[in-house]
């Protein structure tokens, strides 16, 4: 219980969310009406993605550092599910897109071109990762990419959009951000929780595709040291 | 150090102008592809997609000429370079290589298309001056990911690998191209021109670091 209480707080937290996500109280406001409840299921998704992307890097690191297997597949593994999150951030995201913007798909928005650069940036990773037969150099010259990646990555959705400038979303290109319009700050009581426990959950899901893999590994004897 | 890279590229200049038909292949290829678009396009386009299509076809061409920056050293000539050089050397001389190389391809390019559609950006000194910054990054960030995919058999790798992540550096130079055409504020030229060089600078950085790893067994 004492490691894996983590894993009750990320089950409580999203239990909260969803509760308090669905009933809770709202501001009311034109437009976007109800669909600000999706705040704590797109937003979360996207910190989601990007810690797990770091995570995935930071394993990278260290596999170049001490080469190790279990590095690899940590990195790996973290790619993955924060490629799901990305792909989840991107759905969520273009149904508010529809709802609010009127389009499913809003071309001026460089966030979302960002999002969709930065999900074939891992896709193109996953390939680099097929096109090696022998794993040793699998992992070396994914971790290689995957370091690139990232960084690139960070440029993408954080740095490019503030530049340009052109972005629909709250609290860019002019835009208030929702903090302005949260006065009783009921938004926030849910954002925050929700962001935990989604984040949480993602590194649970991960946890469990490491353990996955590993176990594979074992039946197969691939680890021969 | 600097006496080894200046060899190593002179290496590079020298093998290159040996094989003339590697080299008449790129610039071929530049002009046949700016012809088609010419032909394409019925010779009359906006300047804003004169800038698109200019990049779009320097792009190509440096996939197209990254991708055999390290073919030729993956036998024999690996190990010879291996005792001789050190990584950050050999990385620096292929990235200082493919520099020149993409300038000068950018350059026939934009000759060629201010001669087939009669358009040019207003500004030529600011863009000739995104045109230099630009191949730098495009070589840093091409040069790397070729010496990945040179292991492989995957002919296309370097193209999936390399678009999304070109991006920001792409979408910065586009829109600077767009500025030295046309801008309404000076503080926005410096503003993306120090956004390029930094991310020259970045993309410079993780090559040196991380080649070392590549240039392995």
């Amino acid at each position: 219980m004492k490691k894996h209480w983590w894993k009750l707080l990320s089950i409580l937290l999203l239990l909260y969310t969803l509760v308090m996500g669905f009933l809770g109280p709202i501001p009311g406001l034109n437009i976007l009406e109800q669909s600000i409840r999706n705040l704590y299921f797109h937003v979360p998704m996207w910190f989601s993605m990007m810690f797990l992307m770091l995570m995935s890097m930071i394993y990278s690191i260290r596999y170049l550092h001490r080469q190790k297997v279990e590095d690899d597949v940590k990195a790996h593994s973290y790619a993955i599910v924060g490629f799901v999150f990305g792909l989840l951030g991107i759905i969520t995201g273009s149904i508010w897109a529809r709802v609010t913007w009127g389009a499913w798909w809003v071309f001026q928005e460089v966030k979302l071109n960002g999002a969709a650069a930065a999900l074939l940036v891992y896709a193109a990773y996953f390939i680099l990762r097929g096109s090696f037969e022998d794993e040793e150099k699998r992992a070396r010259y994914g971790a290689v990419y995957s370091i690139f990646a990232f960084v690139m990555y960070m440029v993408l959705i954080n740095v490019i959009p503030r530049i340009t400038n052109s972005s629909l979303h709250p609290g860019n290109g002019g835009n208030p951000g929702f903090n302005s319009y949260d006065l009783d700050s009921d938004l926030r009581m849910v954002f925050y929780p929700a962001v935990i426990g989604w984040v949480l959950l993602s590194v649970w899901m991960t946890t469990l595709l490491v353990r996955i893999k590993q176990v594979f590994r074992k039946k197969h004897q691939l680890d021969l040291e | 150090m600097v006496q080894h890279i200046y060899q190593l590229v002179r290496k590079e200049v020298q093998l290159e102008w040996r094989q003339k038909t590697a080299l008449g292949t790129i610039f071929i290829y530049v002009l046949g592809t700016t012809f088609l678009v010419y032909l394409i396009f019925q010779g009359n386009i906006t300047i804003p997609t004169w800038i698109a299509l200019f990049w779009i076809i320097a792009l190509f061409t440096t996939v197209n000429a990254a991708s055999k920056s390290f073919i030729k050293d993956a036998n024999e000539q690996f190990y010879y370079l291996r005792s001789m050089a050190s990584p950050v050397e050999i990385i620096l001389s292929k990235i200082i290589y493919n520099a020149l190389l993409i300038t000068v391809l950018a350059l026939v390019i934009y000759g060629v298309m201010v001669l087939f559609f009669n358009e040019n950006i207003a500004d030529k000194k600011l863009f000739l001056l995104t045109i230099v910054l630009g191949s730098i990054g495009f070589s840093n960030l091409f040069t790397l990911l070729s010496a990945i995919t040179a292991r492989t058999q995957n002919f296309a790798l370097l193209a999936i690998l390399g678009f999304p992540i070109i991006l920001p550096l792409l979408l910065l130079i586009v829109k600077m191209s767009g500025l030295s055409d046309f801008a309404i504020q000076e503080k926005d030229i410096y503003l993306h021109l120090g956004a390029i060089a930094l991310l020259d600078v970045i993309t410079l950085l993780l090559a040196v670091v991380l080649f070392p790893f590549i240039w392995q067994d």
